[in-house]
């Protein structure tokens, strides 16, 4: 080897090593410790046993410990209902997003520029103090409210806040940037003489969207779903925010689990079950958009 | 036909105008009512007061005894401390490993590069809640004590990632013929990345700094779970005041964090958009 070869092969070492060294121990080293966690006893007393125990995953999946409970569907019920609040929250964020995607991608580039500047920007500002905003808006007392009973829209006070809908609304409200950037993407890069010789051909603009710019878009509107999903299924600011106690989702059962019930194991049995829905998502995503998904996903 | 195609576009402009004011009208709403003086009803408004900006700075105000709600400015400061404290040090590791780790894989050709790219996004990916409970465990089996450390470290697996993505694209739109000239010219290949290569990354790397400072600042989720019970962080902070119920200093609170964010992501995203 020349010594040429050598000295990037140094270089290299010096570039990856301690990034390596550091993700391999905080990063992947507790994902390890999680997965087997996920696998042992409850101690009595919130610790740990050494012990095989698939029950954590029994308790959610209906195959619990017999010796100390009977299957109880309350896990898996929320386990479903979180999978729903977040599919409706990717298709809300969808249709938000999905038309102001085309009418920003038609203008100059100064104000295309910062449109997505402006898009950007919320995602770097206080996640907490944003949904606080909607609390202000949607509570009892809140502007809503306020409003329409002042004006005699309403007799009595609606109930928004604390419901499936004030927490999808709070999860559309944040995650925006997450789905409109791929979006923008593939709407950026649509080629319109394949519209308009759609239109000229004779197809209706119906049969033009769903035949030429849906499909062609696919991709953008996959992966945004994607990002857009994994975050929210998880989630547990959202929920204990504007869910208050009534709305319980996997993120909330999750930070009980570790911060008042001590269960850890049956607590890192439910992460695994958030990180299963990913990495089934992520794998559907990689065949279906193969290679090139990933590099255009990775940048390059 | 042509009634119709105007139609559609004056839909769409209207349709995006609308998702815009959906964004940003609850900042405006409440920073305007940040300066509202009711004490109870915070979106009824009954006059112009800077009573709570004071409040939560540590002034005296007229706003009476009863209606206080900070218990004391000194907690609400040393969250402060403590969140500017981890930010930047987090912003120091994440920006050095990330640029390094930016560096090797655009610039080197080597087994497995494609395997840390997706490594690489993985941090980003993973619901926080995971990775927090993950690192939870993790430092708890290691005997470490919860803390500022801990913060530091757990927070740094994902900023990273943030950095990593920022100078990479910074990398990738870079011109390499000047490298080429420089190189021809004689300059070692040292010299040449000192004087050539690292100030043109310099606005990616200062960007993706920012930006990374930034998200330090406001996680919540991450450090929530390892930050042990001596530790407050500002996110956390806000977060235990509003489950004890919602009170006019927040919004105060709230609007300065936004300033604040507002103008140091303002900068990071410039430089991180700013092409040579």
């Amino acid at each position: 080897m020349s010594s040429i070869a050598l000295r990037r092969r140094a270089q290299l070492g010096l570039l990856l090593g301690p990034v390596s060294l550091f993700l391999a121990v905080f990063f992947l080293g507790p994902l390890a410790i999680m997965i087997v966690t996920s696998f042992l006893a409850p101690g009595l007393y919130g610790g740990v046993e050494w012990t095989w125990y698939p029950h954590n995953y029994g308790r959610i999946l209906g195959f619990a410990d017999p010796m100390f409970e009977d299957f109880d569907p309350v896990y898996i019920a929320i386990f479903l209902r979180s999978l729903k609040i977040a599919a409706l929250t990717v298709i809300a964020t969808l249709i938000v997003c999905y038309p102001a995607a085309f009418c920003i991608s038609r203008l100059s580039e100064r104000w295309k520029n910062f449109c997505l500047f402006l898009i950007t920007l919320p995602f770097f500002t206080s996640l907490i103090v944003r949904l606080f905003i909607w609390v202000l808006i949607l509570r009892q007392t809140g502007l809503v409210n306020s409003v329409l009973l002042n004006t005699g829209v309403i007799a009595r006070p609606l109930e928004l806040i604390y419901t499936d809908g004030a927490i999808i609304l709070g999860m559309v409200y944040i995650f925006i940037p997450f789905m409109f950037m791929p979006v923008y993407a593939s709407v950026e890069k649509l080629d319109w003489t394949l519209v308009r010789a759609s239109l000229d051909l004779g197809a209706g603009p119906i049969r033009t969207f769903l035949r030429i710019i849906l499909p062609l878009t696919a991709p953008g509107i996959a992966g945004g779903a994607v990002i857009v999903f994994i975050p929210a299924l998880g989630n547990f600011v959202v929920p204990a925010i504007l869910g208050g106690a009534k709305v319980m989702m996997l993120g909330n059962l999750i930070e009980q689990q570790f911060l008042a019930a001590r269960n850890w194991p049956f607590g890192s049995a439910l992460a695994m079950m958030v990180m299963a829905v990913m990495l089934v998502l992520l794998f559907v995503y990689v065949i279906v958009s193969g290679r090139r998904g990933i590099d255009a996903a990775t940048g390059r | 036909m042509k009634i119709l195609a105007s139609l559609a576009r004056g839909s769409l402009i209207g349709y995006t105008a609308l998702f815009f004011a959906f964004i940003y009208i609850p900042l405006v709403l409440i920073a305007v009512y940040s300066f509202n003086s009711n004490p109870i009803n915070m979106m009824t408004w009954t006059g112009f007061t800077t009573d709570w900006y004071a409040q939560v700075l540590g002034f005296k105000t007229a706003i009476s005894e009863s209606a206080l709600y900070i218990e004391s400015t000194d907690q609400l400061v040393q969250a402060v401390w403590n969140s500017l404290m981890i930010a930047t040090s987090t912003t120091t590791i994440a920006t050095v490993l990330g640029t390094a780790i930016a560096i090797a894989l655009y610039r080197f050709d080597f087994f497995g590069r494609r395997f840390y790219r997706v490594v690489m996004f993985m941090p980003m990916l993973m619901p926080d809640i995971v990775l927090g409970i993950a690192l939870l465990i993790f430092f708890v089996n290691a005997g470490v004590n919860l803390g500022l450390t801990t913060i530091i470290i757990g927070q740094c697996t994902f900023l990273i990632s943030y950095v990593f993505i920022v100078v990479s694209a910074r990398l990738a739109g870079m011109d390499r013929t000047l490298e080429h000239a420089s190189a021809d010219l004689g300059a070692n290949e040292w010299t040449t990345f000192r004087r050539v290569v690292f100030p043109q990354l310099l606005p990616g790397i200062v960007g993706g700094a920012l930006l990374a400072f930034i998200i330090s600042m406001d996680d919540l989720v991450i450090t929530y779970f390892i930050a042990g019970v001596d530790v407050t962080t500002l996110p956390m902070f806000i977060f235990a005041m509003l489950r004890r119920g919602i009170k006019p200093e927040i919004n105060a609170i709230a609007v300065m964090m936004l300033t604040f964010s507002f103008v140091i992501a303002s900068l990071g995203l410039y430089l991180r958009s700013r092409q040579k």
